[in-house]
């Protein structure tokens, strides 16, 4: 089993604000300079901590994130760490330059000695508002975006691309990625449809908000026929599974930690891009079939009105003490058979040394009973 | 601008938006579209030299070239032979250069499913069974059954035309193995890709094509240079 320590990188001194954008007349720059030092200490600290990967990722136009070019950070990562692999979950392809992308991604693995995890996201529907791209054409522009990046990194001579959405003359990247043919590709797999569009791209399928196990059981069966069709077979390496994990010494101060923290995420970290989400699934074919819509608000609505408790029944997060957490782990894992987990550790504002903690008693008491699941 | 001269794939001359907005001209090649075959005409290299006296006989200097599929391997050996007939070559997925898949080749209903991703933009042929029939043929007739032409891959290198080289995305027909290879050996080429194209790119992105062959055309290696906006 594989761990991944992953990063939101929130601005956690925010006021409740359900609009969109959130309106950024009260950030403070000081305030993010100590929230990228103290949040990339922590990503650093994780390869001693025994995680497998470090994750972050791109998010736009509010406090949800402060990664809005998740690269830099990924830089930083790189040169910084030289075990642990930098998994970039991820650009969000169908808003971004696909040559750029394939840049940047070829520099970080370069920089890393092979260690990238490329993901290739679609991204949550409010980003599509931010960058001012039609959230109709999402699934078309992330398929050829995918395909153009493949090449940037596979094509041995230069090479043009003349495109639905991309158009490039000639391209011929500098450098090209260290492994061969290219690094592992990690694709957003929380519907059917998605997980159906991973299988086909031979990507790691990549489930997060989780809502109920029988739901992510049901992806992943899609993911596996869209994969065996497309003439590969994953193994359980190819299952992330993304949950908010919150570990402390005693269930209840978990419990306490995490309550308090997830409050501030649900009410302030997703006001505005809950508000911009319902615009975009309300007005647009975000989703292709009316029905994963419809799933999509159901799942974040089941999250948003279960207890802590629920949740952690429900295989929705991870919390409580080392052994607590362990059992869930294994719980979970036994249902879904996945082969990566990746934790948001920094729920909401949950306080940094909390995060810490958890960090060490991951390293000391729950690593060593579950890296061999 | 220069003439333009389209050497036709082993269906023989087809209508395209393409070739509408082109305007080139078009010979076909003997044995194709109910024409009668040459003596001692029978092969890929010896077309080359047959299009050099026509573009002798009907223009008289130099002209571009575009080749499709069966044509490109043609135009290639037309640039061989004859390159002072030729200013500028563009090729449509040329064939030539790889083993064309024989399963593929054995299934005519498969064959054409692979020939296009958007058949219904196609133009309705006129062509009877008899003359399909008869051009596929021709492609035993010019030695050309397995697409591959060794002496014709000895021989690349030795094109220096500033060249197009477009392929589908799709295309399964000529592998992007060989469209690499192509590039790879001339000096002066240019690979583009067409997405959401097979192998017949005139069909399924006209739009896309003529984009790319004009301006190639028209602006030599500067058609890399964006002018829009």
């Amino acid at each position: 089993m594989k761990f991944s320590f992953f990063h939101l990188m929130p601005y956690t001194d925010a006021q409740a604000s359900a609009e969109w954008p959130v309106p950024n007349r009260d950030f403070d720059a000081g305030k993010a300079h100590g929230y990228y030092r103290a949040y990339l200490d922590a990503m650093i600290h994780a390869e001693d901590c025994g995680f497998d990967w470090v994750g972050c990722n791109e998010h736009h136009f509010s406090p949800y994130g402060l990664m809005a070019n998740c690269n830099v950070i990924g830089g930083a990562l790189a040169h910084a760490t030289r075990r642990i692999r930098i998994a970039m979950m991820g650009n969000l392809v169908p808003l971004n330059n696909p040559v750029r992308i394939a840049e940047e991604y070829a520099m970080l693995d370069c920089i890393s000695g092979g260690r990238l995890v490329a993901g290739l996201m679609r991204g949550i529907p409010h980003e599509y508002i931010a960058y001012n791209i039609n959230p109709d054409k999402s699934w078309a522009r992330q398929r050829e975006a995918i395909e153009l990046i493949l090449r940037c990194w596979t094509e041995p001579e230069p090479f043009g691309w003349q495109g639905e959405y991309f158009t490039f003359p000639q391209i011929s990247i500098w450098p090209k990625p260290l492994q061969k043919p290219h690094p592992p590709l990690v694709i957003s797999a929380s519907s059917p449809e998605s997980a159906r569009f991973a299988g086909e791209m031979k990507a790691t399928m990549g489930m997060v908000l989780i809502s109920d196990l029988a739901m992510a059981k049901e992806c992943i069966a899609v993911y596996k026929e869209a994969a065996r069709k497309a003439g590969w077979e994953p193994k359980a390496e190819n299952i992330l599974i993304g949950m908010h994990t919150c570990i402390a010494d005693t269930d209840s101060q978990a419990m306490a930690a995490l309550k308090s923290a997830k409050e501030y995420f649900d009410r302030v970290l997703m006001g505005g891009p809950r508000t911009a989400g319902r615009l975009v699934l309300q007005k647009s074919r975000y989703y292709q079939e009316a029905a994963n819509a419809e799933r999509m608000r159901e799942r974040l609505a089941k999250r948003e009105a279960a207890t802590l408790e629920q949740q952690i029944e429900g295989g929705m997060i991870f919390c409580g003490s080392p052994q607590s957490v362990v059992k869930q782990i294994r719980r979970v894992h036994g249902e879904l058979g996945n082969g990566v987990f990746n934790f948001t550790m920094k729920v909401g504002n949950l306080p940094d040394a909390v995060v810490r903690r958890g960090m060490e008693l991951f390293r000391d008491r729950v690593h060593p009973e579950v890296r061999d699941l | 601008m220069r003439p333009l001269v389209y050497l036709h794939p082993a269906g023989g001359v087809r209508p395209t938006k393409v070739l509408e907005k082109l305007k080139p001209r078009q010979p076909v090649f003997p044995g194709f579209d109910g024409t009668p075959t040459v003596a001692g005409l029978n092969s890929r290299k010896a077309l080359g030299k047959w299009v050099g006296e026509y573009i002798d006989r009907e223009i008289g200097g130099p002209c571009d070239i575009l080749g499709c599929s069966f044509g490109g391997a043609v135009a290639l050996w037309l640039a061989i032979l004859r390159p002072e007939l030729v200013d500028h070559l563009v090729l449509e997925c040329p064939a030539g250069l790889q083993t064309i898949d024989a399963k593929l080749r054995a299934d005519p209903a498969e064959f054409r499913k692979a020939l296009f991703v958007h058949p219904e933009k196609a133009f309705p042929v006129s062509k009877t069974r008899e003359v399909e029939a008869e051009n596929r043929r021709m492609l035993t007739h010019y030695g050309a059954e397995d697409g591959k032409d060794l002496e014709l891959l000895q021989t690349l290198e030795t094109i220096k035309h500033r060249t197009l080289i477009l392929h589908g995305t799709e295309d399964r027909i000529i592998g992007r193995e060989s469209v690499r290879l192509l590039k790879s050996r001339l000096a002066k080429s240019f690979l583009v890709y067409v997405w959401d194209a097979a192998h017949n790119i005139e069909v399924d992105q006209p739009e896309r094509m003529l984009e790319l062959v004009e301006g190639f055309l028209e602006r030599s290696e500067a058609f890399v240079v964006n002018r829009a906006g």
